[in-house]
């Protein structure tokens, strides 16, 4: 079968996710890992476009790198870090020391990834291929038939509301967190009072 | 001979699994370390999404998980960065180091 140019899009884009990642985990500046993995979004998305899933493609967009890691660069921007001091592995406290516990973890990495990176491939080989067989799959149409269609029965409505709870507790957790003055103490109550 | 298969959709998801978790036990920041978590989490994003589309052509369950998971990350994001800012506050550093020496008194 000769290659098609979903191939080569995916060929180009898994590159270079796979480059734009090292280099976020590699680069010096946190602000540069930032931008760096906000670039490596992009690609991702092209991955979900190929996969017939262009509204996961935009969400990525505008969710992930327009909002999470927005936040991201703003809270680093806020406390600005000085770049280099302590961010290269291998540069702070015991040089040496530090440098081989670099090195053995990417060696455990590494051999993890020989071990598991074959079976999964034979594995996923070997699976039968279903196709796509539904119009407009993956489009805004066909997921929100799926997630909100009979909401009186179907499981999906609730869970997907139920973010909402988690996201007001994340929302009261941060507000919380950064508050500043201290809770006023409860007066101690003395032996012997009721 | 294609490129567009699963098990290529798997093992681009398997390394950025591993990528992350190599930047999770090494960076010694720990917004870089939050980073690193979001590498894993795009991950496993693309690992739900390719297995829609290759095994599952006839609903969106994989997109309806890949929702869940950045509603997940995003709260992960806000309450993580929100401590990363109290630790600042505090201490003026925010390495593993002294994270790991929290509670102790300053010497």
């Amino acid at each position: 079968m000769p290659l098609s140019l979903a191939d080569f899009l995916f060929a180009v884009a898994a590159a270079a996710v796979v480059l734009l990642s090292l280099s976020v985990v590699l680069a010096r500046s946190p602000v540069r890992s930032t931008l760096l993995l906000i670039l490596s979004f992009v690609p991702v998305s092209l991955i979900y476009i190929l996969l017939r899933a262009p509204f996961v493609g935009i969400l990525q967009i505008l969710v992930y790198a327009g909002a999470i890691l927005m936040l991201f660069t703003f809270v680093i921007m806020m406390i600005n870090p000085e770049p280099g001091v302590g961010e290269v592995p291998g540069e702070a406290g015991k040089p040496g020391q530090s440098r081989r516990g670099g090195f053995l973890v990417f060696l455990l990495l590494t051999g993890v990834g020989f071990v598991l990176i074959p079976p999964v491939r034979w594995a996923a080989s070997h699976l039968p291929v279903a196709t796509v067989d539904k119009p407009g799959f993956g489009g805004l149409n066909s997921l929100s038939r799926f997630i909100f269609a009979d909401p009186a029965d179907n499981p999906l409505t609730v869970s997907f509301e139920l973010i909402s709870f988690l996201i007001l507790v994340g929302i009261i957790a941060s507000i919380n967190f950064s508050r500043r003055e201290k809770p006023a103490a409860a007066s101690p109550r003395k032996p012997g009072e009721n | 001979m294609t490129w567009f298969t699963l098990a290529n959709c798997l093992t681009v998801s398997l390394l950025l699994v591993l990528i992350g978790a190599f930047g999770l036990l090494r960076r010694r920041s720990l917004i870089l370390v939050l980073l690193s978590v979001e590498i894993i989490l795009n991950g496993v994003n693309l690992a739900f999404i390719a297995f829609n589309y290759f095994r599952w052509g006839s609903e969106e369950a994989g997109h309806y998980l890949y929702m869940l998971s950045i509603g997940v990350a995003a709260v992960e994001a806000a309450v993580g960065l929100s401590m990363v800012i109290v630790l600042f506050r505090n201490y003026r550093d925010i390495t593993r180091e002294r994270i790991a020496r929290l509670g102790e008194v300053e010497g």
